[in-house]
Parts: structure tokens; sequence; C-alpha cells
């Protein structure tokens, strides 16, 4: 008989451990405060940190003061900014004076939370980013209006009324106002074009610098030799006012973009963990994880996450393993039992040893293969970059035609006629269109819960074939429930009365089992008052009630002590006893998600096949699979298993999604077309993921597909009005009848019609 | 019309003046945190200034959420 | 007169804003007061008595400058002094040269008293002043940008407020306007021939005028009105990001909107075209800063009912839109046609004038002066309210005669017979504008009323407040 561990922590009912519940101390570890800080020296040689904090709780501009007030009254801070609309604090401090747990003290005393910014790099470049973008966009729009105005009396004035050195001291300003648009804003565009060419492949920058290109350098030689072989016009106002629309669509991907990665920055910041090691005077101390090395003896408490592979020394308990493995049951483990580094801590308070850290645990084997897969992803092919190619060598082969022909007919106009036709082919319809239409389906699918990190997946979500989804965490959620209670044959008790007493029985065990059974609800129960709780790890719960009689909640085993050897009536999980007489029996399931059944039917509807992916055995796995009508099974695979049933799909021409949560999802994530991660999923899926369904819900994984393939038609309308509109105005232009300032504004039309219906795509 | 001679000269060097000025501002920080600025120049707390003695005539109102919360 | 800051507590430099709100006040008695006057005179012409310092083509001008410079200059001054301190958490740089330009500005508005009724002009619309007085304009404007943007540059809150954007662009803009515009060879002390000649010189000045109204009347009226308003209504502005897009907007199209004033006149008529297509596409800007003032009570409009100061500024962006609406439907050259040389041009001039300027103006002095003396509120509320309502009635019964007589007028000027000859002699037209113009002065001396009630008010209010140096309140240095 194993000896009865006293429950030594009484923790009160339905109160459960949130997080590692790292204390604040640990960031004044030099080694977990650098990665947020940078130094500087003072003027007096002193040394100061400047630190980054991810603040929460921010609710308006004004929270920003109240944190930078109570920042400020710490002695030993010597500044202090905070952008409210990032929630973001940088604090100059004197580590000399004070530090870094005490900031956040203080701004935790007024009323808000803060976690180091480990994303402050990535946010600096985002800044950075967003600067030059802004500063794009105003030189182009700003200097566009300015052409513009140089350019109307050009068009406002009768024949013969401008007289040819005012036209062309018109023409001049016009350039000369052109210049920082060429030099500062359409970098990106010979720059992108320049790549493209030289990977030998015809990417959307190619037709745009090449109109930007050749119009300029036409419209500079008309400026300054009028009459010679580059003729009168000049096209400034129309390059300027293109490039302008071009920045603002890339202005508006810039701002979904950084929308979301922000978003899902917050979602991710946390403390860093720390785990309770043993000194060598037997004495516990907090540290970073980062410091423990193999033979370290860490204690670890209930609900945090085991910070490294080896086994247990002393207690015994259950690991919750699902996020590496899949597998929906906590697993007992007692003194010499493994335990993964990641996998969850659910049963008691256990000591354990260490045997392999970091980079050496299964985790972060698990992490190096989603990186190995990310490189093998195979590369989608946009929809706008197919159409490109073609696209562009038939109005490069049209321009040559037209300058040939004209050369015969009217050498003059052989250059103008060639340029009209570069200019008047819009390729906004590439450069616009698809991006406006992403951004916007993106900014639709944010408000309703899907959180889409990279754009190109929406178009790849539209032409996915395939759908394999995990179970445990993602159609389930992360924990059993009650499915039902059978009383024993024979015995005059009705069900709801052990239902209520098994319930008020668990409400003080942490056991998976027993919060399924107390979630479950009881109703009230006329005697509540419980001594002598005992649990036993592996068995179950023992307590005496008012009456003195002593009740039993657990294994078989356990509840029909000590009239033992008889097997169970009929199967359940748990069982209730009273005094050696079992009462009734307990069976559990695991939740489905609110829609998951709705969701898997819808996919099926809209023609997708579904594949069941998990780490948990057969049996559980079927019984899911039949619940929600999945045919298609792979059961107690190990992540190397779910890659290769991926990659074999792949390998047959299936473009497939992967939905998942776990550490263990990570690489089939990393593999697949297109990824999507639950918002309670594990971080380094959520991390990896193309988008985070924030919602949780199964059903907006069909949203998000509905609005991938509503955005895809979009985009080929278009496509599509790009070609008629080609198709009518070429010609025009080739016979010489569009005049060019027809042929800018046309262009512009088009380009707004074409944004106007992208934005269709949010709705 | 040769003032154009004048004017249009003149206002292609305030353009590239008034771009120099832009950049400044884009470079410096100056459009980054608007929701913010906006609601700054009526904080109380900080703001003692005008020499009340009293409570202001328009009572400052409780700030609105920022809007790039949702 | 500049008070030295104790070095324990620094201080706002205010004795400039005070001064500057002051004498605002006592311009625009004078400015709106000399306008009556001429009022009067075009009414009943006798009003001339005769002597040359009381005709009405030398205080024309006089009335032009007093309440466009005088009194519309002072303000601005006051109100960029002290919304540039207070936004920027500093005190002001250089305060001895916020002193001199002070005095400065006061010794111009005196020349130009003096020097307008004895007939010393360049003949040039709002630029009449000889070359002296513009040599000295130069030069306290120099030194106003000097304080203005010193004071920018050492600011404790490093977000410059976009007031502060207004303002500046209007101070560096007018240095500009004002020095090319001005640019003559003087023949003697009183009197000079302006650098430019003929259409050229038109152009110039127009170029000059339509801005002087774009940047001095309307730009740094908005940077007023982008602190008072929220400090009034104590909340923020609508969209602050709106404000600062309808700041780079405006900028974008200030240059060419000059020649609608030269519709069909011997400027070329592609300039005439390009001056009518831009003042049109200036109505987008000027609307969007409108409605962002405006929206900026959204959720809390019952408070114009009870603040009266509130009413001033909010009714002045009604104007402010009805304005720059009224000005692009007015550049059309079809409409222009009609309206050029009539009265409605006087009506659009004084709706943007007494409707905008005037009631911005009022209102961000009635929130500013009991604060220069240590108060939060006007001696009376009342004397407010009865101010607001006199001076609407007044700006309507003005801006409705105006509009009335100016389209009577093009109508009648442009009446022709079967064969050709003209309807109406130009006298007749003059006649029938009479009782307009009586019309007209009624609602001037309103407004001159309402503008006397409030110089009693601040009368009243100094007397019971006191001068009160106000700290600066420690900024937490910002990163």
């Amino acid at each position: 008989m194993t000896a009865a561990i006293a429950i030594t922590e009484v923790v009160p009912p339905r109160a459960l451990p949130t997080g590692p519940g790292a204390p604040l101390e640990v960031l004044d570890d030099p080694l977990e405060f650098d990665a947020c800080t940078r130094w500087e020296t003072a003027a007096d040689g002193r040394q100061l940190a400047e630190s980054r904090l991810q603040l929460s709780g921010l609710y308006c501009a004004a929270c920003a003061d109240t944190i930078e007030q109570a920042l400020q009254a710490v002695v030993g801070v010597q500044a202090v900014s905070v952008v409210a609309a990032t929630q973001r604090a940088t604090v100059r401090w004197d580590p000399s004076r004070t530090r870094l747990s005490t900031l956040i003290r203080a701004v935790q005393a007024a009323g808000y939370d803060g976690v180091p910014d480990l994303a402050a790099p990535a946010r600096e470049l985002r800044r950075r980013e967003y600067r030059a973008a802004l500063w794009r966009l105003f030189v182009a729009s700003f200097c566009a209006m300015q052409v513009m105005m140089f350019a109307t009396p050009s068009y406002l004035a009768a024949p013969g009324e401008l007289a040819p050195d005012m036209r062309q001291l018109l023409n001049w300003g016009a350039w000369v106002v052109t210049l920082p648009v060429i030099w500062f804003a359409a970098g990106p565009f010979f720059r992108g074009a320049w790549q493209q060419l030289r990977r030998r492949r015809i990417g959307m920058d190619v037709p745009v610098a090449l109109a930007l290109g050749v119009t300029f350098v036409a419209s500079m030689g008309a400026t300054f030799e009028p009459g010679g072989v580059f003729g009168h016009e000049v096209y400034f106002d129309s390059l300027t006012m293109f490039l302008s629309f071009l920045l603002a669509g890339r202005w508006l991907e810039l701002l979904a973009r950084h929308h979301a990665a922000e978003d899902l920055e917050r979602a991710l910041a946390k403390l860093p963990d720390t785990a309770q090691r043993r000194t060598a005077a037997g004495d516990w101390e907090q540290v970073s994880v980062r410091r423990l090395r193999p033979g370290d003896v860490v204690r670890v408490a209930v609900g945090q996450a085991f910070p490294a592979d080896g086994p247990l020394l002393q207690g015994h308990t259950h690991v919750n393993e699902a996020l590496l493995t899949g597998e929906s049951e906590p697993l007992p483990r007692g003194p010499g039992g493994e335990v993964v580094a990641a996998s969850i801590n659910v049963g008691s308070p256990v000591l354990l040893r260490v045997d392999r850290v970091g980079a050496d645990t299964r985790f972060e084997a698990i992490v190096a293969m989603m990186r190995s897969a990310m490189s093998q992803r195979p590369a989608g092919a946009r929809l706008a970059d197919r159409w490109a190619g073609p696209f562009l060598w038939a109005v490069l082969g049209l321009a040559v035609l037209a300058a040939a022909a004209w050369s015969v007919i009217d050498p003059s106009r052989a250059l103008w006629v060639a340029v009209s036709v570069l200019i008047v082919t819009c390729p906004c319809a590439f450069s616009l269109a698809a991006p406006a239409a992403l951004v916007a389906a993106a900014g639709g699918l944010a408000r309703r819960g899907v959180v889409v990190k990279r754009l190109e997946a929406i178009e790849a979500l539209a032409g996915v074939s395939h759908v394999f989804i995990d179970k445990t965490g993602t159609l389930t959620e992360d924990r059993l429930g009650l499915r039902d209670v059978r009383v024993m044959p024979g015995l005059a008790r009705a069900a709801a009365d052990c239902q209520a007493r098994a319930a008020s029985l668990a409400a003080w065990s942490q056991h998976p089992l027993s919060r399924a059974l107390t979630a479950a609800g009881a109703g009230s129960m006329a005697d509540d008052h419980w001594t002598d709780l005992q649990e036993l790890p592996g068995q179950g719960l023992q307590a005496r009630d008012a009456h003195g009689r002593c009740w039993r909640l657990g294994s078989w085993a356990w509840a029909s002590e000590p009239a033992a050897a008889l097997p169970p009536p009929f199967e359940a999980r748990v069982w209730l006893s009273c005094d050696g007489r079992v009462e009734a029996g307990f069976r559990f399931d695991e939740v489905l998600r609110d829609g998951a059944e709705q969701a898997v039917a819808d996919l099926r509807s809209l023609g997708l096949s579904i594949t069941l992916l998990t780490g948990d055995d057969a049996d559980r796995a079927a019984a899911v699979a039949q619940r929600l009508g999945i045919d298609d099974v792979l059961a107690a695979a190990t992540p190397e298993d779910k890659l290769a049933r991926v990659a074999a799909a792949q390998a047959r021409g299936a473009a497939v999604a992967m939905v998942g949560d776990g550490i263990n999802d990570a690489p089939v994530l990393a593999r697949s077309d297109v990824s999507l991660a639950m918002g309670q999923g594990a971080l380094v899926a959520r991390s990896q993921a193309d988008a985070v369904i924030v919602s949780n819900r199964p059903t907006d994984l069909v949203l998000a597909r509905r609005v991938s393939t509503r955005t895809m038609r979009i985009v080929r309308q278009n496509l599509v009005w790009a070609a008629l509109y080609n198709a009518a105005c070429i010609p025009l232009a080739l016979v010489g009848w569009l005049p060019p300032w027809a042929a800018g504004l046309g262009m512009a039309c088009s380009s707004l019609l074409v944004i106007a219906n992208a934005l269709r795509a949010a709705r | 019309m040769d003032i154009l001679y004048l004017l249009i000269p003149l206002s292609a060097v305030l353009v590239l003046l008034i771009l120099g000025v832009f950049g400044w501002a884009v470079f410096r920080g100056q459009f980054e945190d608007l929701d913010r600025e906006g609601e700054r120049i009526l904080d109380l707390e900080r703001v003692t200034v005008d020499g009340d003695q009293g409570p202001l005539v328009g009572q400052p109102e409780e700030s609105r959420p920022i809007v790039s919360q949702k | 007169m500049v008070s030295n800051p104790s070095p324990a507590v620094p201080e706002y430099c205010d004795a400039p804003v005070r001064m500057f709100a002051l004498v605002a006040v006592l311009w625009g008695i004078v400015g709106m007061l000399v306008g009556v006057i001429i009022a009067a005179q075009l009414t009943w012409p006798e009003l001339n008595f005769g002597i040359p310092w009381l005709s009405y083509g030398r205080l024309r001008p006089l009335h032009t400058n007093a309440v466009i410079f005088a009194f519309g200059g002072s303000a601005l001054f006051a109100t960029s002094y002290h919304v540039v301190q207070r936004t920027c958490q500093t005190r002001l740089f250089m305060p001895r040269l916020a002193m001199f330009t002070f005095w400065g500005w006061q010794l111009v508005i005196v020349a130009a008293a003096i020097s307008l009724p004895l007939g010393m002009t360049q003949a040039k619309e709002y630029a009449e002043l000889e070359w002296p007085i513009d040599l000295l304009i130069a030069v306290v404007w120099v030194a106003y940008a000097v304080v203005f943007f010193g004071t920018i540059g050492k600011r404790k809150v490093s977000h410059i407020y976009v007031a502060n954007w207004f303002f500046g662009a209007y101070i560096i803009t007018i240095a500009l306007l004002h020095i090319v515009n001005s640019a003559a060879i003087p023949v003697s002390l009183t009197k000079s021939y302006s650098a430019y000649a003929g259409v050229q010189d038109a152009m110039v000045q127009w170029w000059y005028g339509h801005n002087a109204v774009g940047f001095f009347l309307t730009a740094g009226f908005l940077g007023m009105m982008y602190y008072y308003i929220p400090k009034q209504a104590g909340r923020p502005v609508y969209s602050y990001r709106l404000s600062i897009v309808h700041f780079w907007a405006l900028i974008f199209t200030y240059m060419w909107a000059g020649p609608h004033h030269l519709h069909y006149t011997a400027l070329p008529d592609w300039a005439q075209s390009v001056g009518m297509v831009f003042s049109l596409v200036l109505l987008a800007p000027s609307w969007g800063g409108m409605i962002n003032g405006i929206m900026t009570l959204s959720g809390a409009w019952h408070k114009l009912r009870d603040d009266p100061i509130l009413k001033f500024l909010i009714v002045s962006l009604s104007f402010y839109g009805m304005s720059t609406f009224e000005g692009p439907m007015m550049s059309i050259k079809t409409v222009n046609a009609l309206s050029h040389y009539t009265d409605w041009t006087i009506g659009h001039v004084h709706s943007g004038a007494l409707g905008w300027v005037g009631l911005i103006t009022m209102g961000s002095l009635y929130y500013l002066i009991p604060r220069m003396y240590g108060r939060t509120q006007m001696y009376s509320m009342r004397a407010i309210e009865l101010h607001f309502w006199i001076a609407t009635i007044g700006i309507v019964l003005y801006i409705a005669a105006m509009w009335i007589a100016g389209v009577m007028q093009g109508l009648m000027w442009r009446a022709v017979n079967a064969d050709g000859t003209l309807v109406y002699s130009f006298v007749e037209s003059v006649k029938a504008t009479y009782p307009f113009y009586a019309i007209r002065l009624g609602g001037g001396l309103l407004y001159l009323s309402g503008m006397l009630i409030m110089a009693w008010n601040v009368l009243m209010t100094i007397r019971s407040g006191k001068v009160v140096s106000a700290p600066i309140p420690l900024v937490a240095a910002h990163a």
C-alpha cells in the first residue's frame, strides 16, 4: 500500500494556478533583462539601462500618462516614454539605484501590467518600415499635386495660347518636382524589378518600373529638347499620380500587416520562465530556466510546465503532454518516471532532476524539425504573378511593333505612341488589386476572430484541397467532460445525488477527471462538510463526511476496497463508494469545441478532404472522428508521422492546409501550404502559423476559407477588368487616337475602380 | 506672363523645402502615437498653468478608447 | 514688464500674450469703427465732409489693414505665443524679443493709422503700406519667427501639437509673401513704385492677396481653433489624424488659387482657368478642417446650449464652411462673370471675416483673457451670450444685404437691350443698392456694439482679477 500523501496545499475549489507564476525577481537576472535592455554611459560615467517593456491593460490614451507618472516616481528612473498606440514603454534607469522588478511592480501598482519587450527588434524594424513608407507616400502624392498644377495649364490652354517658352518653363518646373519622386519614392519598384529580373522571373514590379522609367526619361527628353526625338509631350503628371496610387496601396497593406503583427506580439509577450532550484545548502532559489544545467534538482509546482527533460526524483503526479504529443489523457508518473520539457504538471508538486536542457530536449528537437520543414514548404505561385509575365511580354511586344509601324508612317510620333501603349496598359490590376483585396480581406477576418499574419495565405487557402486537422486542443477543448453517471444496479439512489456528492468531493482535487466532475455542475449538496481529506496519485480521493462515513472517489480497485477482486459490472472511469460499497460509476469524454461538427460538415460540403491527425491513441481518435464524421484518421502519430502524411499529400499534388495548436503540430504547420493555429495553442504553434484563430472557434476556419475564395474571385474580376480595359485601350493607343491625358486619366480611373472592387473583400 | 519665371522656380524651391520639413517630421517620430497627442493638451493633472483658481468651465471628459485597440 | 522667473519654478512668459490680447480688443473696435464709418460714407457720401483724411478711398485701406493686421494680427500673436508655450511646456524663447514684436507691431499699426489717411499708399490690396513700414513689418516678422520657432526648438514635449504646424506655416508663408509682393523701388521716404508692372504685378499681387487670406486669415486662425475648441469643450479634437492630414492637404494646394481674383482681366485665360480649378480643389481640405472642429463636440452637443464661448467657436466654423464653399463657387468663371466687382465679393469677404475670423478670435480671447488674470471665467457670461447674438445677427444682416446687392448689381450691369445697348446706367445700379448699404451699415453697427460689450467685459474682468504668473509643470523627460 503506497503511503498516502496528505494534501499539504489545500487549494480552494476551482482556484487553479494560472501559468508559471514566475516571481518578478527573475527579471533582475542579467541574463533575462539583457534581452530587452540597451546600455548607455551617462555624462558622469554611470552605466544607465534603457529597457523596453510591453504593457497591458491600457484602454485609453490617458492610461499612458498614469503609467508614465508611476514609473517616473520610482527612485532611480531618469526618463520614461510610453507609446499608447502600441502599449510599449521605454524606461531609462540606473541599475545601481533600482531594479527592473521594482519598475514592473510600479506599473502593477498603478493597475496595469508589464513584461519585458522581447519583440523590440521586430518592432524597431516595423517602425523603420512605417516611416520609410509614409515618407515615400508623402513625397509621391505631394509632388504629384504640384506637378498637376504645373501640367494643368497645358491641358486648359487653347492651341497657341501658351507660348512655347512658357510651356517649357512649366515642364521644367514639373521635372524639378518629379525628381524627388523618382529619387525617394520609386526606389522599391526599381529595386524589386531588378531583383526579379536577376532571378529571370517577371514579377509585378517589372511592368511598373518599366512604365516609370520610360515615362520619366522620355518626358525629360521632351522637356530639355522639345521637338527632338522624344517629341513635345511630357507625362510627369501621369507618372507621379500612378506612383502615388501604387504607394497608397502598399501603405494600406503595410498598416494591415503591422497591425496583425502587433496584435500577435502582444498576445505572445510573457514573463520569462523560472524554476525553483535546490541550492547546495538545501534551500530553494528561483532562477531563470536558462540557468538550469544537467544535474540540477528543481521543484515543479502544479500547473507549471516542466523546464527540462529528466526523471522525477520524488512525488507522484500526472503530466499533460497534449501539446507535445496530442495525448489527451494526462499520464501518471512516479519517481523514476521520465517527463519531457514543456509538458504540464497537473497532479501534485514533484522534484525533477534535470538531464537535458535547451536544445537537447524533445521540445527543441521538434522546433528544429519545424525550422527545416519550413524551408521545404512548396513555393506558391501567386495568381497575379502568373498573369504578369505573359502580360508584360505582350505589352512590350506591342509597344515595339507600334514604334516600328509608326517609324514608317510618321517617325515623330513613333516613340510617343510606344510610350502611350506602355502608359495606358495599367499594371495596376496586378500591383494594386491583389494587395488591396488581400488587405481588405485580412481586415474583415481580423474583426471576426481570425488574425492573418501572412497575406499570401489568404490566396493559398482558397486553393486548398485537403485539410489536416489536429484533434486535441483544436477540435476538442483542453479538458474532459462528464459523459454520464450510472448508479450501481439494485441501489435506490438518484444519479443526481451521486453526482453531487462526487463533485463536492472532487472539488478538492486538481486531477483532470476531478475538474471535469466539478465542471459538470452538481447543484448544492446539503452535506458539504468533508474532513480527513486524502489523495493518492494513481488511485483516488478519500474523505469523511459529517456523519463519519468514509467516501472514496477513484479507480475501481480503490473505491471497492476492501471488497476487491470483483470485476466492475459496467465500464466506467471513476467510481464513487461509501464505506467500501460502490454507489456509482462515471464516464468521461473529450469535450468537442462548439461548432466542431458544423465546421467539419461545412468543410466537406465545400469539397475539401479532411484528415484527422493526432498523437492520441487510436480508440480516442476513432471516437472523436466518429462524432465528427471524419473518415480519414491518423492516430498515435509522432510529429514525424504527421509530417510524412502531409508531405505525401503534397507529393500527390494536393494543396494542404493544417490546423493545429500543439508544439507537435509546429513542423506540420511549417510544411503545409497554409497553416492556422488556435488562439489557445502553444506559443511556437501560434508564432509559426500563417493565421491564428484567436476566437478558438472551428467554424471560423470555414469562414476563413469562404472569405479566401470570395477574395480570389474579386481578384480575378479585377484581372478580367484589366484585360478588357487594355484590350479596348491598346488598339486606340496604337492607332494614335488616345491623347496622353486620356491615357493617364484612363489609368487613374482604372486604378480607382480596381481598388473599389477590392475593398469589397472586407465584408 | 513673365512673372512666372519668378513664381514657378520659387514654388519648386518651396516644394523641396516642404519635403525637407516633412522628412524631418517623419523620421523624428512626429507622426506616431497620434491618438494620445490629441488628448495631451487636456491633461489636467499636469496642467496647473492657467492660473486656475477654480474648475475649468468645460470639464474634461473621460478619454475615449484608442481606436487601434480593436 | 517681463517677469523674471524664480529660479526654483520656471514660469511661462505671458506678458506679451496679455498685452497682445488686450490690444486685439482695442484694435478690433478701432478697425470696426472705421468700417462703420466707411459703410456710412457709402450710404451717405456727404460724410466725407470734403476732408481728404476722411475720404473713403483713404479710409478703406485703413479699415482693411486695421481689422486684418491690427485686430487679427494681434490676436494671432497673442494666441500663438500662448499656445506654443502651453503645448511645448516651455517658456518663450527670448522673451525680450517677443516684447519687441509687440512694440514693433504697435508701431506698424500706428504708422498705418497715420500714413494711410494721409494718402501714402502703394495701392496694392492688403499691402498698401509704404516701404518704410514694409521694412518694419519684415523686421518684426523675422523676430516673430525667431521667437516662435525658437520656442518650439526648446520644447519639453517631443511631439509638436498640430496647432503649432498651422502657426508655423502661416508665419513662414506670410514672410515669403510679404517680402516678394512688397518689393518696391523707393523714390522718397513716403513714396515707392512696385518692382513689378502691369499684369505681372496683378499676378504677384493676387498671389499674395489670396495667400494672405489663405494663410493669415485661415491657417493662422485654424491653429487657434485646434487649440481653443478642445480646451473650451474639454474634449480632444475629433480626429487628430485628420487634423494632420488636413494641414498637409491645405499646404498642397496653396499656390495656384490666386488667379481667381483676375477672371476676365488681362491675365491669360489659361492662368485664370488654373486658378478656378485649384480653388475648387481647395474646398475639400477646408471642409475637412471644419468637420474635424465641429465634430469635436460630437456626443456633447448639449454644451452648446449653456456655453456661449463654445457658441462663438463652433458657429465660427460654420461660417468657415460656408465661406470655403462660397469661395470656390465664385471662382467658377461663369459665376464670377456675375459676381466680379459687385458687392457679392464684399459679402463673401465679410462672411469669412466677421463670421470665421471675428467669432473664432472672440471665442479664443474669451477663453484666454480671464486666464491671464488668474480667473477661469470672464466677468459676465451673460454679456458674452449677448455679444454672441448681437454679432451673429449683425453678420447675417451684413451678408444677406451684400448678397442681394451683389447679384442685383451683376444682373443690372449685364442687362442688354435687344439692340445691344445697356438697359441700366451705372448710377441706376448705385441708386438701387442704397437700401442695402443702409442695412449693411446696421449690421456693421451691431457687430461693433458687440465688440464694445466685449471691451466692457474685458475691463471688468481685469479689474476683478489679478495678474498671476503661471508655473510650468514638471514634465517627465521623454525619451
